[in-house]
């Protein structure tokens, strides 16, 4: 190459660098990380700078999910600081490509619940090293360098309260299947260790997991997978399901085989067609608010921390890193007060 | 083309000496390939029976339990009798499970107007999009694999569409539930009709000028439409066929959830296919057998029952699936793809 | 006399249940043509399999050059020099020529392909094969069948052959094509190859062969024959007893015109073609391949559109790209290729008979029972092997395939019907046969077309021959006064009137060297 075209090959470098350095700063000073100046005191319901907010969430094809999509975009608009894009993922693989492309629109913050934590952290490592502050939903990421704050049910203490609400129900005496969403992922696994270090703690020998089967959270798949277990065990004394989608049509195959007189049956998220199954009384005991409104309360966050500011109720001046909201239970008793929590 | 690639220059199987004898078998009728299929499939079917019954023998070899294994294997089974006549046209359906869902969502959606209303409208809607795979199939010259799997998208989107994301509660109609919970003359209306419809399948295969023309599709395109056989039609026709049994599925299952659920049917065209593979039936075309694509199905949901009774975990469960496919087709003879 | 390159010894294979072979003995000198004849499931495949290592025998030895040989291994028997042509061309069609002549084979460099080198080779290869033309870039595919077959054998010359086996090469060859194919194999012999012959066409032996060996029901029954035994003495071998003549009696037909054909067109194959056929005739028409013979009875049944032109059957029109109103109208179409074109080969017989017409057969639901009748008295009729309806369609030998398609057409009924080479890959024994179920059927009243590419033998029983050249019918001869010469100079292309002269049956060794491609 002659000496000229190196000159400006080496300027347009320079150039490059200058331009990359620069937008860097930017991105700092909008509060990605949080190092700098966070803005304490003033109340979050203030207009700050308007700041671009992405959201990546797995198929909203049924219920809770659908609510979770549905609580995010609420969230985001009753902000006129805020812009809010959400988008939809097929499966762990697309959904991980998505989240490569919305790094590259270099949001202010990034609101993701993964289909698969374990699989999503290396892409939630690349945004935040991206500068771009991750905020966790539900299902747990890997590693704490992925996301800079996480928000989510307890799912354990549903395991924990369920086996409570049956050790007390049972007398510490009898036959329980339970019903699991989709194997494998961390949801799953801390629903099911918390009911079986509970029940045994609880009650040791007593009561026996007699059947343990996935249903995906699909309700055809849960009836499917409840007749052959009813067809297999003739006394069930307590249903343990991680979904109330799922659990319709696990009850349906209760009904169906006429033995809803036989169990109790709980179920996990909020439905308000399980609220009123409760009210109902009978086969449907109980259930546990995972509430879709933590999508919403992520956005808030993430809100938060792009613009550097704090919890305006907090005395700390950032936003924390770990929010952990506990699974009320909802059973007869307390099923009327708490109506308006429930979703479609 | 499906025909089998040009014959061998000679040895066995190939031409036959001069009586007409195909050499190697002196005088011995060679037994239809889909025959032995069949047996072997028997004997897999009877295999895991029996060992259910000693793995279980309290709740596996009950009438009880064998109802429920019919009931469910109707659903699966009402596909796979319609995805077997796609088949034997060379063709594929990938979207039946999609289907299923939006058709009992379509259905959901009048079924304030009773249940007539529910089962006319799942299957009309299901025969719908059936045809619409048909007529891009058919005269659009789109491949089915291709037409189908972008219905598979636009069905699973209409149907969470209609229903607004959320399942449509039948609890209400009685009638509708009758179709997954009901009996006639002690026994479950789905068996009847899954019954009925795989006799009607049998009896339009194998004895209609229309079924011999399906499969003559498969068989040989260019022979079938040298010998006049409309074999556009018959394409168009055998995916309004799948669907309107997708929509007739719908009825079942949604009877037996007591909602119309937008992601039903997961899956199940692969379900459908396997059983029909298994079956004996060639992804090639130009052989089908509804027989076997009924002991496909109880294959499938008897193992199904069991696994599930056995409280196996579902790691097991896929491999066991796989290796009972494997094995089921390994049994019967080597088949030309 | 210098040493066979190939000797047979009391060759045997068994299968279970069945002899194939029962002792063959054969040679092959170098330098000599040496055709194999017999009738379809004599076993010449099978020693073909044996000698080229496909097959394992049972029994007996081959000798390569003196030495006995490995059997049962392809790969030793290719080390050995000894290469076969298929008769099903076993090349890969998205290949290129290059890269096809040195499959399995490739020259390397360094690990890696010697493409280079492999180009230059083939480019020797088909210039000693005097096919410089085929470019060693494009794709196998994109050449006529002819074409691959030359590619096919300079496959075999890739590997140095000394013995190169040829299963009926000419089968898919128009006749300036086997002119040129036998130009090849002079030169191989040449060279010093020894050359193994299959052939159903007499007239090739004699033309092109030294010696000849007949093989029936796994026995030699006569080797080494000179090739220029008459033909009906090698028949009489094959079939063990005389025959009669190999031709029926030429048919006159009557006046009555059953189908009427004006001026169709189906570009680009044919351009303009009118005809007549008369009830009790027998039309032949003959022509180069790709004169677009077949393209014209596709386009007057129907299967395939046409652009222009009318087709009546009895006076009345039959509409285009409409087979089941052909059907309907009493036409009948038996295509080129049984096999892919018009047999259901997972079928029994009882189905393929029936498709066209199952119709027939249902109230409500089929009859089983009368289709099977009806459908083993057609088989029956035409003296099919085996007539037992139940059995399948693939097990078939090629002349009795042939009878169920026209069986088929027989059941329907028919009027006219089409026929596209319906003697090809029969032998000579049941090709007389079908001669004369044909002959038969004009006797019925049907009007008969005969498409062939054996000019003898549209000579020997045709009551009119018409020749198609380049898209369009250019000569109508009376049956009974035409020669081979004569149609052959109606169907080439002028420029060509030269090769017209070698194709006269000359002595063997006519230098065919200044041949164009």
């Amino acid at each position: 190459m002659s000496f000229s075209r190196q000159l400006i090959a080496g300027v347009a470098a320079l150039g490059l660098i200058a331009a990359a350095c620069s937008d860097d700063d930017d991105g700092d000073s909008a509060g990605a990380g949080g190092e700098t100046e966070a803005d304490t005191g003033t109340e979050s319901s203030e207009s700050g700078e308007t700041v671009t907010i992405a959201a990546s969430v797995p198929p909203t094809d049924h219920g809770w999910l659908g609510q979770i999509a549905a609580k995010a975009q609420e969230a985001a608009d009753q902000w006129d600081d805020v812009e809010f894009r959400l988008v939809e993922a097929a499966d762990a693989d697309s959904q991980a490509s998505q989240i490569q492309t919305l790094i590259n629109e270099e949001p202010d913050a990034l609101v993701v619940l993964p289909y698969d934590g374990e699989q999503l952290t290396p892409v939630a490592e690349q945004a935040m090293e991206a500068g771009i502050p991750v905020i966790n939903v539900d299902r747990l990421f890997a590693s704490p360098d992925a996301a800079r704050a996480t928000i989510l049910g307890d799912n354990y203490e549903i395991g924990v309260k369920a086996a409570e609400f049956f050790a007390e129900q049972l007398d510490c005496e009898g036959n329980v299947v339970e019903i699991q969403g989709i194997a494998g992922i961390s949801v799953t696994q801390d629903r099911t260790q918390g009911f079986a270090d509970t029940i045994e703690e609880l009650c040791g020998n007593g009561i026996n997991i007699v059947a343990q089967q996935p249903a995906d959270f699909l309700p055809d798949l849960g009836l499917e997978v409840m007749e052959a277990i009813l067809q297999a065990n003739d006394d069930i004394d307590a249903v343990y399901t991680h979904d109330d989608d799922m659990a319709e049509g696990i009850v349906a195959a209760i009904e169906n085989a006429g033995r809803e007189d036989e169990m109790i049956l709980t179920g996990a998220g909020g439905s308000c067609a399980a609220f009123d199954r409760i009210e109902a009384g009978g086969l449907y005991a109980a259930t546990y608010l995972y509430s879709p409104t933590m999508a919403g309360s992520a956005v808030n966050m993430a809100r938060l921390i792009a613009q550097g500011r704090g919890f305006a109720d907090l005395v700390e001046p950032e936003v924390p890193s770990q929010i952990v909201v506990p699974p009320t239970e909802v059973s007869q008793d307390t099923v009327a007060d708490l109506r308006d929590l429930c979703f479609e | 083309m499906s025909t089998s690639p040009t014959e061998q220059v000679s040895g066995v199987g190939g031409r036959a000496d001069g009586n007409g004898r195909p050499p190697g078998l002196a005088g011995l009728a060679l037994p239809s390939r889909i025959k032995l299929q069949e047996y072997a499939l028997v004997g897999v079917v009877l295999a895991l029976v029996v060992i259910g019954a000693v793995l279980k023998p309290d709740t596996f070899p009950t009438s009880d339990n064998f109802r429920a294994i019919l009931t469910q294997a109707s659903v699966v089974g009402v596909l796979a009798i319609g995805m077997t006549f796609v088949i034997a046209t060379a063709g594929i359906d990938l979207s039946v499970g999609s289907v299923v869902a939006a058709s009992g969502v379509a259905g959901g959606l009048v079924v304030d107007s009773g249940a007539a209303a529910f089962v006319g409208g799942a299957i009309g809607f299901g025969l719908g999009l059936g045809l619409v795979n048909g007529t891009a199939i058919a005269y659009g010259k789109v491949v089915p694999f291709v037409a189908t799997l972008a219905m598979l998208a636009i069905a699973r989107g209409l149907a969470l569409l209609m229903s607004d994301k959320s399942p449509i509660s039948l609890l209400g109609s009685d009638g509708v539930r009758w179709f997954g919970t009901g009996e006639i003359v002690g026994v479950p209306a789905s068996i009847i009709i899954f019954a009925g419809i795989a006799i009607g399948g049998w009896i339009l295969l194998n004895r209609t000028r229309y079924g011999r023309h399906v499969v003559a599709v498969g068989g040989n395109r260019e022979a079938a439409r040298i010998a006049g056989v409309p074999v556009r039609r018959v394409v168009f026709s055998v995916y309004g066929l799948s669907g309107l049994l997708a929509g007739l599925a719908a009825v079942l299952l949604s009877g037996r959830l007591a909602s119309a659920s937008p992601v039903a049917g997961e899956l199940l065209e692969l379900d459908a296919i396997g059983a029909a593979v298994i079956g004996g039936t060639s992804l090639a075309g130009g052989r089908a057998t509804i027989v076997g694509t009924f002991l496909g199905v109880m294959v499938f949901a008897i193992m199904f029952n069991l696994l599930t009774q056995l409280n196996l975990a579902t790691e097991w469960q896929q491999i066991v699936k796989g290796a009972i496919i494997l094995g089921a087709v390994l049994i019967q003879r080597p088949e030309r793809i | 006399m210098t040493e066979p390159i190939l000797e047979v010894r009391g060759l045997v294979k068994e299968y279970p249940g069945v002899r194939a072979l029962a002792g063959v003995d054969f040679e092959v000198r170098p330098g000599e043509v040496h055709c194999l004849v017999g009738p379809n499931g004599a076993g010449k495949s099978t020693l073909i399999k044996c000698v080229s290592g496909a097959v394992e025998p049972t029994e007996g030895q081959i000798l390569i050059d003196g030495q006995p040989a490995v059997t049962g291994d392809p790969s030793r028997a290719l080390e050995n020099g000894v290469a076969t042509i298929y008769q099903e061309r076993d090349l890969v069609e998205d290949l290129t020529v290059a890269q096809s002549i040195f499959l399995g084979h490739e020259l390397r460099r360094w690990g890696l392909l010697d493409r280079n080198r492999m180009r230059r080779e083939t480019v020797e290869i088909l210039r000693r094969l005097n096919h410089e033309a085929i470019s060693p870039r494009i794709h196998v595919r994109d050449l006529r069948p002819a074409g691959q077959q030359v590619v096919s054998i300079a496959r075999a010359l890739s590997r140095h052959v000394r013995l190169l086996i040829m299963d009926e090469p000419s089968a898919i060859l128009d006749d300036s094509e086997i002119e040129t194919m036998f130009g090849i194999v002079r030169r191989l012999t040449a060279e010093g190859v020894g050359v193994v012959y299959i052939s159903h066409r007499l007239d090739e032996i004699r033309r092109l062969g030294d010696r000849v060996t007949v093989l029936t029901d796994g026995r030699t029954v006569a080797s080494g024959l000179p090739a220029t035994t008459p033909a009906d003495k090698l028949v009489e071998h094959m079939v063990g007893r005389k025959v009669g003549q190999l031709y029926p009696e030429r048919r006159r037909g009557d006046h009555k015109v059953v189908l009427e054909v004006r001026g169709v067109r189906r570009l680009p194959d044919v351009k303009h073609a009118s005809f007549e056929v008369r009830a009790g005739e027998v039309l032949g028409i003959g022509g180069l391949v790709g004169a677009g013979r077949s393209e014209l009875l596709r386009a007057v049944y129907g299967v395939d559109d046409r652009e222009a032109g009318e087709v009546l059957v009895d006076g009345r029109p039959v509409p285009p790209r409409r087979p089941d109103r052909s059907i309907a109208a009493g036409l009948g179409l038996a295509p080129e290729d049984r096999k892919s074109q018009a047999l259901l080969l997972d079928w029994n017989l009882i189905k393929n008979v029936t498709l066209a017409d199952v119709g027939r057969f249902q109230r409500g639901l089929i009859r089983t029972r009368v289709e099977r009748a009806a459908a083993e008295e057609q088989l029956r009729a035409l003296h099919t092997v085996p007539d037992d309806g139940t059995r399948m369609a693939r097990e078939l030998s090629g002349g009795n395939q042939q009878k169920v398609v026209l069986a088929r057409w027989l059941l329907h009924q028919c009027r006219v019907l089409l026929l596209d080479e319906p003697t090809r890959g029969v032998d000579v024994a049941t090709k007389a046969h079908l001669y004369r179920l044909i002959a038969d059927l004009a006797d019925r009243g049907l009007g008969v077309v005969v498409v062939s590419s054996e000019l003898e033998e549209l000579c020997g029983f045709c009551t009119r021959i018409l020749v198609m050249r380049e898209g369009e019918l250019v000569a109508e001869v009376d049956g009974a006064e035409a020669t081979e010469l004569e149609l052959l100079r109606h169907a080439m292309p002028d420029r060509q009137e030269m090769l017209a002269q070698t194709a006269v049956p000359a002595a063997a060794g006519a230098d065919a060297g200044q041949e164009e491609v």
